[in-house]
């Protein structure tokens, strides 16, 4: 007999494995690209519900418009529903509407429709919220004609919202201003696809971090890729709470990054573009594809070693999103 | 931040060229240098260290997981007791997905059986307040999570409800009995970074004595590892194998005597029976007579059943705890056995070794 455990949701190798063998689907992107339309959906659950930085409502908007920016969609429409414990407080609730108004606004997106159910008390965390979304696609962007030295850039530092989560959840009570990244995109991102650069895939390195992101995306692919430690931008609290906790920035969701392969060409004309908005201002080539070893994601330490940077497999981090 | 320094990679760079041209070159023959505690492998493993050695340094990982050395009988008659008693059982989330010999605590937990993952043993005092049945904390650890536990019995006012179930374990008697029978073999051992700090290294002055190997304790950074391991090389070339201290900034040769006494004062040494190792005389740190009330072996009647055997499923932890393969060498890893569906405990813990090479290891 099996069961689901709280793995299967942790965005790591399990979660893969039920979308493939249970739902019979593939994971392939963030959105589906249907015609000039993308689609997309997720649900969106975080301890605690409002953080520094954000809040689920934040989250949820912001979550979904970025997986149709991945496509290369502008991001037009969302839903949203919501499923509420009773007993939760009325102001909390209109506290969470608010942001998602606000996070809609700045993303350009319109909420056109919704759903409400309440539950028992004690049958859900207080809320969730799940939004879908519909975007144009601007041009479709769909992990094709990756090849040897197209380049990895990350739009920013990596593991803020992971970090910041767990600092105020396991009360580290450590001094700092570390605060959630979570932010919709579309600034950032939409002059890049509306740019002519050759974009060949775009990730939000969300649940599973940097470090699922790029092992999804050579899973039974003919290539790998090369990382550099010394090059991910890496904020100096969430390397010192990484190093309290045990657990490696390149595990730690982001909620407000991308990660994009590029041609090696367009390189430094797309992080121009990138750098040239608030939200891109440390993006950065990490690394580049490699068809050395296919399917791995090596890591090249600052002390000159190698090694393996595995897609997580059970839940390293607490779940937080 | 002063850690900085060891860290540093120009300084880890220049260790590992010393190791390579200086030492390991005056070696003819293959060095096998053993570390036993779970932390040093993740260092090991994290920062690619054994990328950075020359051929014929090994570094292994022995018995330093104290979860992969739980033994499933205490798995199994803890996991029995919540499943037939109302009582909750709280433990270290590492022991969670850890196999018994039929169920996981997880899978118990899913079956029904009240089973709390906790941070320490102050965090399972205070969830015991809040709780009406007796709570159980099944105490899991070498002598660094066992000294808490001592003192937290000795100074804290504890709730009538709260129990202990140790399987806690003193690690400088299990590897020198594993070198005595032969078990295990070495050419220098890293002593553990955390347990040294309460055990002192007087300790281990008999590995040297006895067994003639270079002891020296390590911190947990590249530059820690590395030197400990120049140091090893060091006394190999040299001929005078003794117990050094090369993690001044942490422990000292006396140990803390303070967390002694009250390892002394809250436990007894007793014979412990090591998953995959077998049974070992004084290894095992069961609750004095003051102390019993806590004791949920006596409170609760534990039985274990006559002549247990540890099933391993095909499982070659045993092996690899020793230091005698490394998880490679087991037709098990990363095929049946994985993190997520663990056949045996090395795979569970982060401190495990199938788990570390699992997770990030060097180039296969
Ligand atoms: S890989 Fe699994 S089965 Fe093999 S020794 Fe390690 S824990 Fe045991």
């Amino acid at each position: 007999m099996s069961y689901i455990t709280l793995d299967h949701g942790s965005g790591g190798k399990l979660t893969l494995e039920l979308i493939e063998n249970v739902f019979k689907a593939e994971s392939g992107l963030d959105s589906a690209v249907l015609g000039d339309i993308a689609f997309t959906t997720d649900s969106h659950s975080v301890k605690p519900l409002f953080f520094k930085g954000g809040d689920i409502g934040k989250l949820a908007v912001s979550g979904t418009v970025n997986d149709l920016l991945c496509v290369g969609a502008k991001p037009l429409y969302l839903s949203s529903a919501f499923i509420i414990e009773a007993g939760f407080e009325m102001e909390k609730l209109k506290k969470i509407v608010k942001s998602m108004k606000e996070e809609a606004r700045k993303s350009g997106v319109e909420i056109v429709c919704g759903d409400t159910k309440v539950v028992e008390n004690g049958k859900c965390d207080g809320v969730y919220i799940n939004t879908s979304g519909i975007g144009k696609i601007i041009r479709p962007i769909e992990g094709k004609n990756i090849k040897d030295g197209d380049g990895i850039i990350v739009t920013g530092t990596i593991g803020d919202h992971g970090f910041a989560i767990l600092n105020e959840r396991e009360q580290l009570n450590l001094e700092t201003d570390l605060k959630s990244d979570v932010s919709s995109l579309t600034d950032l991102i939409l002059p890049l696809i509306e740019s002519d650069v050759d974009i060949k895939f775009m990730r939000d390195p969300t649940r599973g971090g940097l470090a699922m992101c790029l092992n999804e995306l050579c899973y039974r692919r003919d290539f790998g890729f090369e990382i550099f430690e010394e090059k991910i931008p890496v904020r100096e609290d969430v390397r010192v709470i990484a190093e309290i906790l045990g657990i490696e920035p390149y595990y730690a969701a982001n909620e407000g990054k991308m990660v994009i392969v590029m041609d090696k060409k367009d390189e430094e004309r797309a992080l121009d573009i990138l750098k040239s908005n608030e939200l891109g201002r440390s993006a950065v080539t990490i690394g580049r594809v490699s068809s050395k070893n296919p399917q791995l994601v090596i890591l090249n330490t600052k002390f000159g070693s190698k090694r393996v940077l595995r897609m997580p497999t059970t839940d390293k981090m607490p779940r937080i999103c | 931040m002063d850690l900085e320094v060891f860290n540093d990679p120009e300084i880890v760079k220049k260790l590992s060229e010393t190791i390579k041209n200086k030492e390991s070159s005056r070696i003819n023959r293959t060095v096998k240098i053993m570390h036993i505690c779970g932390t040093h492998e993740n260092s090991i493993v994290r920062f690619g260290l054994r990328d950075l050695l020359p051929e014929n340094i090994k570094v292994i990982a022995g018995p330093g997981c104290p979860v992969c050395v739980t033994s499933s009988r205490d798995i199994d008659a803890i996991i029995d007791l919540a499943l037939s008693e109302n009582v909750r059982i709280t433990t270290f989330g590492d022991m969670l997905k850890v196999p018994g010999t039929k169920l996981s605590f997880q899978k118990a937990h899913s079956l029904g059986a009240d089973i709390q993952m906790v941070y320490s043993i102050f965090d399972a005092i205070e969830q015991t307040r809040s709780s009406k049945k007796p709570n159980i904390f099944f105490a899991c650890g070498f002598e660094t999570t066992a000294a808490p536990t001592a003192s937290a019995l000795i100074d804290l006012d504890i709730p009538d409800n709260f129990f202990i179930y140790s399987v806690h374990k003193y690690t400088p008697k299990g590897v020198y009995a594993l070198l005595k029978s032969g078990k295990i073999n070495m050419d220098g051992l890293i002593l553990p970074g955390h347990a040294a700090t309460i055990s002192g290294l007087e300790v281990y002055e008999r590995f040297v004595k006895d067994f003639g190997i270079p002891c020296v304790s390590a911190g947990f950074e590249a530059a820690d590892v590395l030197l400990a391991i120049l140091l090893i090389l060091k006394q190999i070339n040299s001929g005078t194998p003794k117990v050094e201290n090369g993690y001044k900034r942490v422990i000292n040769y006396e140990g803390n005597k303070k967390a002694q006494e009250a390892l002394n004062e809250v436990f007894f040494l007793d014979s412990a029976i090591w998953r995959g190792l077998g049974e070992i005389n004084e290894t095992g740190y069961e609750l004095n007579r003051n102390y019993s009330r806590f004791d949920a072996k006596k409170n609760f009647g534990i039985k274990y059943p006559d002549n247990f055997i540890e099933h391993q499923k095909g499982c070659r932890c045993g092996e690899v705890i020793l230091g005698n393969i490394t998880p490679l060498e087991c037709h098990l890893y990363a095929k049946r056995c994985t993190p997520e569906d663990p056949i045996g405990p090395c795979m569970v813990s982060d401190e495990g070794t199938c788990k570390n090479w699992y997770d990030g290891g060097g180039i296969e």
